[in-house]
């Protein structure tokens, strides 16, 4: 049999610290991170019996859990993580559904059931964290740019989406569609912003979920913005899932669909911003 | 008495005979109790913090880096006396089955 290499001191240091950041609060997990860092580097320790010694990083790491509290927090991410994964199912089934003919009534409305899974996350997490998370000096590195880059995507498939649900576009898709039968690259485009960008934005949101856990609670921003873009995807796809070009009413899609997107991304960037405070 | 509060209490009586850092509290105890790794022990260490029994001060260490020492509080020395009164106990009852 194969015998497994011991640990080297930064291994079982690295080991050590991951399974405390998401066991602990921020400030507890530095602690012991700390003091752990001080009883492996000991001069006298022999690096070769580190797991016989202390015990297994994640074992260690679990000694020091308060089991209840660990317990409410992984209820918490469970509940907060489903929502996510919901918003991603609604967009992958929905999208193919979307022809622009023949008004689809089973599905009508139902994109607000994302915006009622959207302000149930944002009010759970919020509530959480502003209880239960910490933080320390300054912003987090990398919270303003993975911000800005779901923003500035989000902002991109807004703008793309202003486009072609405006009359004129809608009346070009059309014929199109009647005289040579080809789906305009501005849909194609749009549909993979919708699908691709809405598991993107859901694993950006459980990215900051973690890091909100394990390193600063204001990584909520990222949760709130992503989760936030991830709902106005599906919004959308059921709501194009609803338009059918035969009623003129269709051509209104455009202001159908903007006074609706921008008081929800309202809320959600509310949510961001109190996630940041 | 469990396991658990013997553990303590040769804890609380390390401290009480002067400030130690954690490699010096650690490695006696896990050597008393070779079947009880040190994360144990450092679990119990920080738990006595939490109820307030010990606390630690930064000090510089033997030419490497500051150290964090550990020391009893009142409370700890409290705790100490009632889990020495608690060992006499069993000790005593445990001899009276004749057990030496």
């Amino acid at each position: 049999m194969k015998q497994q290499k011991p640990l080297t001191r930064e291994q079982y240091l690295k080991k050590f610290s991951r399974a405390v950041r998401w066991r602990l609060p921020p400030q507890e997990s530095e602690e012991a991170i700390s003091d752990y860092r001080e009883l492996i580097f000991q001069e006298e320790r022999d690096p070769e019996r580190l797991v016989e010694e202390l015990g297994e990083p994640v074992q260690a790491a679990h000694l020091l859990t308060d089991v209840k509290t660990y317990r409410r927090w992984l209820k918490i991410f469970v509940v907060l993580a489903f929502g996510l994964f919901l918003q991603v199912r609604w967009v992958w089934t929905a999208w193919p559904a979307v022809r622009f003919w023949g008004w689809d009534w089973g599905v009508f409305g139902e994109g607000w059931r994302g915006v009622a899974v959207m302000v149930a996350g944002l009010i759970t997490s919020l509530y959480w964290f502003r209880r239960h998370g910490q933080k320390s000096g300054g912003a987090p590195k990398g919270l303003w740019l993975s911000c800005a880059a779901v923003l500035l995507f989000a902002a991109g498939t807004m703008i793309l989406l202003w486009y072609v649900s405006s009359p004129s576009f809608l009346e070009y898709y059309r014929t199109v569609m009647e005289v040579a039968h080809r789906v305009p690259w501005q849909i194609k485009l749009l549909r993979e912003l919708m699908m691709e960008g809405g598991v993107a934005y859901t694993l950006a949101a459980l990215a900051g979920l973690v890091l909100a856990r394990c390193y600063d609670r204001r990584w909520l921003a990222l949760y709130s913005l992503a989760l936030t873009a991830a709902t106005l995807c599906v919004f959308v796809v059921f709501s194009l899932n609803s338009i059918d070009l035969t009623y003129a009413q269709a051509f209104e899609m455009q202001t159908y669909l903007f006074t609706r997107i921008i008081p929800i991304g309202a809320v959600g960037l509310v949510g961001t911003g109190v996630a940041l405070c | 008495m469990l396991k658990k509060d013997l553990l303590e209490l040769c804890l609380l009586q390390l401290l009480s005979q002067g400030d130690k850092y954690g490699y010096e509290v650690l490695t006696p105890l896990r050597s008393a109790f070779p079947d009880t790794q040190e994360s144990a022990i450092y679990a119990l260490l920080r738990g006595l913090g939490k109820e307030n029994l010990t606390e630690w001060y930064m000090a510089p260490g033997g030419g490497g880096p500051d150290r964090k020492y550990y020391k009893l509080t009142s409370a700890g020395r409290a705790r100490l006396e009632a889990l020495r009164g608690d060992w006499r106990n069993m000790r005593d009852a445990i001899a009276s089955f004749g057990v030496e």
